[in-house]
């Protein structure tokens, strides 16, 4: 019981620390997903918005630098004079000024004049289309943008940009299977500019740059956006150029540590952006890892959606101080609950110590003292139990010492009783013999008279014997209690009676004031009335002639211990009194203060052993000189436990 | 009247037969129960004294015998250590009177007068 209180205290407080670490980590978790991740998305779609402007910004660049080229009168007179040796020069300058993949002039007729690459004047009569200066040709008026080019135009313009723009499509995790094998047009940043002399349409300049397998771009977002930020010697942000849904220009690594080419976007996220031309941010997983991920829709000159621009961050990054915050939450939780499991126990320990003292001490109790060791005393409940339980303790004695008392005079009484009885049944049948011989003795007329004075002593002696062993035998009649309710002023009543006459012959007034009101008592009535005799005569031979007896009852409480509810019976007397040396041994049979002949020494011995076999016990208060006072005390209602005293 | 006395004290015996004969009673004595069982074969006395306490077999004993056997004999109890149970045993075997001991020859003559009296009466 000791230790499961201990446990169960020390198992409430961890399943409260438990609860509340729990509840603290969902909620944390909770919070941290909901603004944190909040915050990571809004931040990688500020950060597509910086890309996006850094895409259009270039294209402007492109279209600004080839519009300011057309402005040059030597330029224009070079185009007007087809000079095109002239032409491949500044084209050349302009290229590598402006970072160009592709340039060239388109006279008006639209066949190329001259452009930058290994085929920089080519033949008359192969031509190829060009999509980017046949609506200049056709409006008159600038275009710039994004262009998608057919792998034909590319050969025809530079078959190394071809070669680049050639990108095998890998079969990734999230890549659907798709029909093609590979791409094979290129995605550019272009631009083309209409060539005017005066109002004279000369020609169109064009030029671009091609997104495909371009680093430039992506890295320089990355490096723009993200500002080199790395997470465990990964770059934590990403960007990505789209044709359609695949990978061109991207610096997403593979698990080799390549550029993830010719990788495909999820259905869900093409669906959205390429289909539906919508902007989605979302958690995703992009080829290998978790992403943040942001995707716009590029949109062609001509007004197609041709490809995506895409920003991530990785996702582990927050997943990590997700991880940490966890951490640190379960740690914490974990301290708390040992904390809690510690202080529990401290707790606990400061409570059933001076319960484990006082089940040590009910134990010292159990084994006989009456001393038991409490301990401090607690300033809590258990202090009121410790005072309780000291207190019963204390009872306890007190009633032991009386009980010890009740069963020595008991001991006492029996053993004398059991030697009594022996002496009696062997000594009443000589007894008879000496009797009937001197009483038949008697009953001649022929004997002297001195003889029959001497007859008449043995007789006289004799029935002092007589007397004496019956005396005896009442001590040791230790018969069985036949009580029944009784109405104790009665019995007394009928007891006085029988002694009026004694008392008024010695000059001795009895005077007896029943107590009103007094409930039965439930008594062996002969037994009961013998004792009330057995003092009554007590006290009239202890009184001398005018003095008096005064007997009273009263309702009363017992005095010791327990509270039970009882009558009194008082025997005042007005005689000699008791020396206090003789007041121990009053009860001690044959103690006897009278003189030879007068008293066996049993009678107060015998009527205590019948009081006590009905639960009441006799006080004596006396003074020399003054008279004495004794005081029977009997229970309403009676207990087993006294009735089977000696035997 | 004849009176049957039963009693392992030689002294009570010849109390009681000092009493009776003075009395003018016819007195037979046994000093055990099984002689008082033999005798009570072939005689019939009027009244039966006996004492309780005796070796091998008691006076209750006797009296349980006696009562199967002649329930008409009035039996007086004796005894010389009187307890209220054994007086009550022996009222329940169908005792006339109890007579502690000792006794003077007035009280016993008395004892046996009035139990022979109330029994001619009914």
């Amino acid at each position: 019981m000791l230790y499961s209180t201990r446990s169960k205290l020390v198992a409430s407080f961890l399943g409260i620390s438990l609860l509340v670490g729990a509840a603290s980590l969902f909620i944390g978790v909770r919070l941290f997903d909901e603004h944190v991740f909040g915050e990571a998305l809004n931040r990688v779609r500020q950060d597509l918005n910086a890309a996006n402007e850094m895409y259009v910004t270039r294209v402007k660049h492109v279209k600004t630098s080839l519009s300011i080229t057309t402005l040059g009168l030597a330029f224009i007179s070079s185009v007007r004079d087809k000079n095109t040796t002239d032409l491949a020069l500044r084209l050349e300058r302009m290229a590598k000024l402006v970072d160009l993949d592709f340039a060239g002039v388109v006279a008006e007729d639209g066949s190329v004049l001259c452009r930058i690459g290994p085929d920089a004047f080519p033949r008359p009569g192969r031509r190829v289309e060009n999509p980017l200066a046949k609506p200049v040709l056709e409006q008159r008026v600038a275009i710039s943008g994004t262009a998608i080019l057919s792998s034909e135009f590319l050969i025809e313009e530079n078959h190394e940009l071809a070669e680049r723009a050639r990108i095998l499509l890998a079969s990734g995790p999230d890549a659907a299977t798709g029909a093609r094998e590979e791409i094979t047009s290129g995605m550019a940043i272009a631009a083309a500019v209409p060539v005017f002399d005066g109002n004279l349409l000369l020609g169109v300049l064009y030029g671009g740059l091609l997104l495909n397998r371009s680093e430039t771009f992506v890295d320089t977002v990355r490096e723009t956006v993200f500002q080199g930020e790395s997470f465990h010697g990964r770059s934590i942000g990403t960007a990505t150029i789209f044709l359609n849904d695949v990978r061109i220009a991207t610096n997403v690594l593979t698990p080799e540590g390549k550029r993830a080419l010719g990788t495909r976007v999820s259905p869900e996220v093409r669906d959205h952006v390429l289909d539906k031309g919508k902007l989605w941010t979302d958690r995703a997983f992009v080829f290998s890892d978790w992403f943040i991920t942001a995707y716009s829709p590029i949109e062609t000159i001509s007004g197609g959606r041709a490809g995506m621009l895409y920003v991530g961050v990785l996702e582990e990054k927050y997943s990590d101080m997700r991880r940490q915050l966890l951490t640190v939450y379960i740690l914490l939780t974990l301290a708390v609950m040992l904390a809690a499991a510690g202080l529990g126990y401290f707790i606990a320990r400061r409570i059933t110590s001076p319960i484990q003292r006082l089940i040590q001490a009910s134990q010292q109790v159990r084994e006989g003292s009456l001393n038991p060791e409490l301990g401090p005393p607690a300033n809590s409940e258990i202090g009121v139990l410790q005072k309780a339980f000291g207190e019963m303790v204390e009872a306890m004695g007190r009633r032991r010492a009386a009980s010890e008392l009740r069963v020595i005079q008991s001991e006492k009484q029996a053993s004398v009783g059991r030697l009594a009885a022996g002496v009696a049944h062997e000594i009443n049948n000589p007894l008879t013999g000496v009797l009937t011989y001197t009483h038949m003795l008697l009953r001649r007329k022929d004997i002297a008279p001195e003889i029959r004075s001497d007859l008449q002593i043995i007789v006289e002696a004799t029935e002092r014997v007589r007397k004496i062993v019956k005396g005896l035998l009442d001590f040791s009649r230790q018969t069985k209690l036949d009580p029944e309710p009784t109405d104790i002023n009665r019995l007394i009543g009928a007891a006085i009676s029988l002694i009026e006459n004694q008392a008024l012959v010695k000059g001795v007034a009895i005077n007896f004031n029943p107590g009103e009101n007094l409930p039965q008592v439930t008594i062996d009535r002969s037994q009961i009335q013998s004792v009330i005799i057995n003092i009554t005569i007590n006290s009239l031979d202890a009184t001398e002639p005018g003095g008096h007896i005064r007997i009273f009852t009263a309702a009363s409480l017992s005095g010791n211990g327990a509270a039970q509810e009882g009558i009194e019976i008082t025997f005042a007397d007005t005689g000699c009194g008791i020396p206090s040396e003789n007041l121990n041994k009053l009860f001690d049979p044959f103690f006897t203060t009278k003189g030879v002949g007068q008293g066996t020494g049993l009678g107060l011995s015998v009527s205590l052993g019948i009081v006590q076999r009905h639960g009441g016990h006799i006080r004596v208060q006396s003074e020399v000189g003054k008279g004495s006072r004794f005081f029977i005390w009997l229970p309403i209602e009676r207990r087993a436990e006294h009735e089977s005293v000696g035997g | 009247m004849r009176v049957l006395v039963v009693d392992d004290e030689p002294i009570v015996l010849q109390s009681c037969r000092r009493v009776l004969e003075a009395e003018g009673w016819e007195m037979i004595s046994a000093s055990s129960v099984a002689e008082a069982l033999s005798i009570l074969e072939s005689i019939t006395p009027e009244l039966l004294l006996v004492d309780v306490k005796m070796p091998v077999h008691d006076g209750m004993y006797l009296m349980r015998k006696v009562r199967g056997k002649r329930p008409g004999i009035p039996i007086i109890v004796m005894s010389g250590y009187a307890t209220s149970e054994t007086i009550k045993e022996a009222e329940g075997l169908g005792a006339a009177i109890f007579l502690p001991k000792p006794f003077t020859p007035d009280e016993l003559a008395d004892t046996l007068r009035s139990v022979a009296k109330s029994t001619s009466q009914d």
